[in-house]
């Protein structure tokens, strides 16, 4: 096997190969995916995402939240991820359409929080959470989104505010044509 | 690969290269000389990087069981830290360290010298002020959600044009030399050194530049790991394999004539994995199934690999004669990894036990032992051959090339086993539906952390060593060349 062009040829034919296998074919079947109601005339999901939430998906990728945590819940068959409570049903491909950029992730050192917005009870839970993790906890504290209060309480600042926005506004607890919830 | 017989090859050869420089310096080829100035270069950023980075892994590592460490600031936290240390490790250190190992790759194999050897140095130079530029962005600005891809978009388009520059010109030229033979090193470093860019400009588009929907980002960006990992990590250190394995045993290999097949099913299959790991996630159950496909595919090109390998260890006291010749036992260590390291990813590409070990650590324990393990121990192999050879002086402390071998040997181990362990309990607890929070073990990350530890000190014996070596003897480099 001497022929340069050969192997170059050959090696681009297998990139392309995958290329369009994989992405091309993937792009046909879901580039153009957009919202739609789980039935006839009904409300469309996901929900468009509230100005703050999407300034709080920006502290999000900035802080490398990624690190520790996804956003997916498998179906049942493949993991305990619905078991585990972090979800009432598998996450699929519409739930993320409206997404900039999508922060599924690959590592939970901490819990999922594809659904987190459907357990988080309240403003002043979560801000308690990110400005004083359990003790134990591995998540580290995020004194920087917030500001002392004149009583010496922590106050989200504009970002903290922002992320804790973002947060209540991640939930898949709806019925998509793919995902019917069971009634 | 008999070809390699090159006469003016520096004395030091076949003799264990920490010998201090009692007989006098190794005389330079004319070939090495035409390549010394950019692989110095390239090895010196990858060894300046390779510091930056253990000092980044002890730090991160210690933040998992005590993450108030270094949080006052924000720009010190974890998910930023964590995301620095990977780029500087995966293009700061094995990238750079590959374009180098490969560019001598190249001219040696080719008894080719190089010219312009300038504009290989001006791509390593613009990789590496990229690289610094887009680690500033993500330390005190923001990154992108995706391992590997963090860096902006823009930095991503200077990587592009250096990589052109400093690896895919010179593979063509060096390939296209006057002397006809192609050998199969060459294979596979003009194989890594073309699927690298091109992938890597694909994905930026279709992730950074104009992003598809939603899922597919994840879907293309699953394709350019694995493009990443197995076809430029992992095919450029086995360029190295294929090169030092045979040299150093001067043997041949067994079945050297399987090794076309065992090249083209690996760059065949190898970018089809991508989907494999992402099993259960919301993309299509059909893609998902491909890259399971695939990743059982792999099975060709390791067993092919293993054959020539093994089979040309198991000859004439091969691994004895490994074990006693400092390349080749980072080498062989480093083929033994990616044995394993594939393995493990065909086995693990089953639904049942991805759905174990999905999202643990095992996951990462996986890609360790991939490209440190292997492609690391390649690097540092191929470094302790090449770097007397291009310097025209011997290692100056044989105690410290045994301090950096233990050490990171230990340390790799160590660190590999742990993830994969843990990872398997955590997920074996979490598949028995116990509460998330009891299925984690303190002990895993001070194990991490020991190991980080053991990692930074067998990488700072590495570096006093190869920076004595190329500060003490560049002068003779000078009285080598012209001789
Ligand atoms: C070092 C890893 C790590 C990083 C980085 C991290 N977390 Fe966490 N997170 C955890 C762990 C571990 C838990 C579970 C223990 C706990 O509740 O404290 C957790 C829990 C949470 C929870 C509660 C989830 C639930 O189901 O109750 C939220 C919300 C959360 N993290 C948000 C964030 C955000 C937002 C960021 C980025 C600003 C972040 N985390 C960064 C590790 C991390």
């Amino acid at each position: 096997m001497n022929n340069l062009n050969l192997i170059l040829a050959g090696v681009f034919s297998t990139v392309a190969a995958s290329f369009g296998g994989l992405l091309l074919a993937g792009h046909a079947q879901l580039g153009a995916l957009g919202r739609a109601p789980a039935e006839e005339g009904g409300p469309l999901f996901p929900a468009l995402e509230p100005g703050l939430a999407i300034q709080g998906r920006q502290v999000y990728l900035q802080l490398g939240c990624v690190a520790c945590h996804t956003q997916q819940v498998r179906p049942a068959g493949q993991g305990s991820d619905i078991a585990q409570g972090w979800g009432v049903r598998p996450s699929v491909a519409r739930d993320y359409v409206l997404q900039s950029q999508v922060a599924l992730g690959n590592r939970r050192v901490g819990p999922d929080l594809a659904n987190y917005g459907a357990r988080a009870k309240s403003d002043a839970e979560i801000a308690a959470h990110l400005s004083a993790p359990a003790a134990g906890s591995a998540m580290p504290a995020f004194p920087t989104l917030f500001n002392q209060g004149k009583d010496g309480s922590l106050q989200p600042n504009e970002r903290g505010t922002a992320l804790i926005a973002y947060l209540k506004s991640l939930r898949q607890d709806y019925s998509s044509p793919e995902a019917k919830l069971k009634q | 690969m008999s070809q390699e017989n090159q006469q003016s090859r520096p004395q030091g050869q076949g003799r264990p290269q920490g010998r201090p420089a009692d007989t006098g310096s190794p005389r330079i080829s004319r070939v090495d000389a035409s390549v010394a100035s950019p692989v110095k270069f390239f090895f010196a950023s990858a060894l300046l990087w390779l510091l930056v980075s253990s000092v980044l892994a002890v730090i991160t590592a210690v933040k998992l069981h005590l993450p108030s460490f270094l949080n006052s600031c924000e720009y010190l936290t974890f998910g930023r830290l964590d995301a620095i240390q990977r780029n500087v490790f995966f293009y700061g250190w094995a990238s750079n360290a590959l374009i180098g190992l490969n560019l001598w790759l190249l001219a040696s194999l080719g008894r080719f010298e190089f010219r312009n050897g300038w504009i290989a140095t001006l791509g390593g130079l613009i990789w590496n002020l990229a690289l610094t530029v887009g680690i500033a962005t993500v330390l005190i600005d923001s990154q992108n959600a995706f391992e590997l891809l963090e860096l902006p978009r823009g930095v991503a388009l200077a990587f592009f044009v250096a990589f052109l520059l400093a690896a895919l010109w010179p593979a063509v030229a060096f390939v296209r030399r006057p002397t006809g033979q192609v050998f199969v090193s060459q294979w596979y470093i003009l194989g890594a050194s073309f699927v690298l860019p091109v992938v890597y400009l694909l994905t930026q588009l279709m992730v950074l530049w104009c992003p598809t929907n939603g899922v597919l980002q994840a879907l293309v960006h699953s394709w350019f790991l694995q493009n990443f990992l197995l076809l430029w990590l992992g095919a450029s250190a086995l360029a190295a394999v294929y090169y030092f394995l045979p040299k150093e045993l001067e043997t041949t290999l067994t079945g050297y004539y399987l090794s076309t097949v065992g090249f083209w099913t690996l760059f065949l299959f190898a970018g089809w994995t991508g989907p494999a790991t992402l099993l259960g996630s919301p993309v299509p159950l059909w893609i998902q199934s491909t890259g399971v496909v695939a990743a059982v595919l792999l099975f060709i090109p390791l067993t092919i690999t293993s054959i020539n390998f093994f089979g040309t260890l198991s000859r004439d006291s091969g691994w004895s004669r490994a074990w006693n010749n400092t390349t080749l036992r980072f080498v062989v260590f480093g083929l033994v990894a990616y044995t394993l390291a594939l393995a493990l990813q065909i086995l693990f590409s089953a639904r049942s036990l991805n759905a174990i070990i999905r999202f643990t650590s095992f996951a990462a324990g996986q890609q360790q032992l991939l490209t440190y393990a292997f492609v690391s121990m390649v690097i540092f192999g191929a470094a302790y051959y090449i770097l007397p050879r291009l310097t025209g002086a011997f290692w100056p402390s044989a105690k410290l090339v045994h301090l950096h071998f233990w050490s990171c040997a230990l340390a790799v181990v160590g660190s590999v086993a742990g993830s994969l362990f843990f990872g398997w309990t955590q997920g074996a607890a979490l598949a028995a539906a116990k509460p998330f929070a009891q299925t984690m073990h303190p002990q895993e990350a001070l194990l991490s952390s020991a190991c980080a530890v053991l990692f930074l000190i067998g990488h700072v014996a590495f570096a006093l060593n190869a920076l004595g070596m190329l500060t003490t003897c560049s002068s003779s480099t000078d009285e080598a060349r012209q001789a």
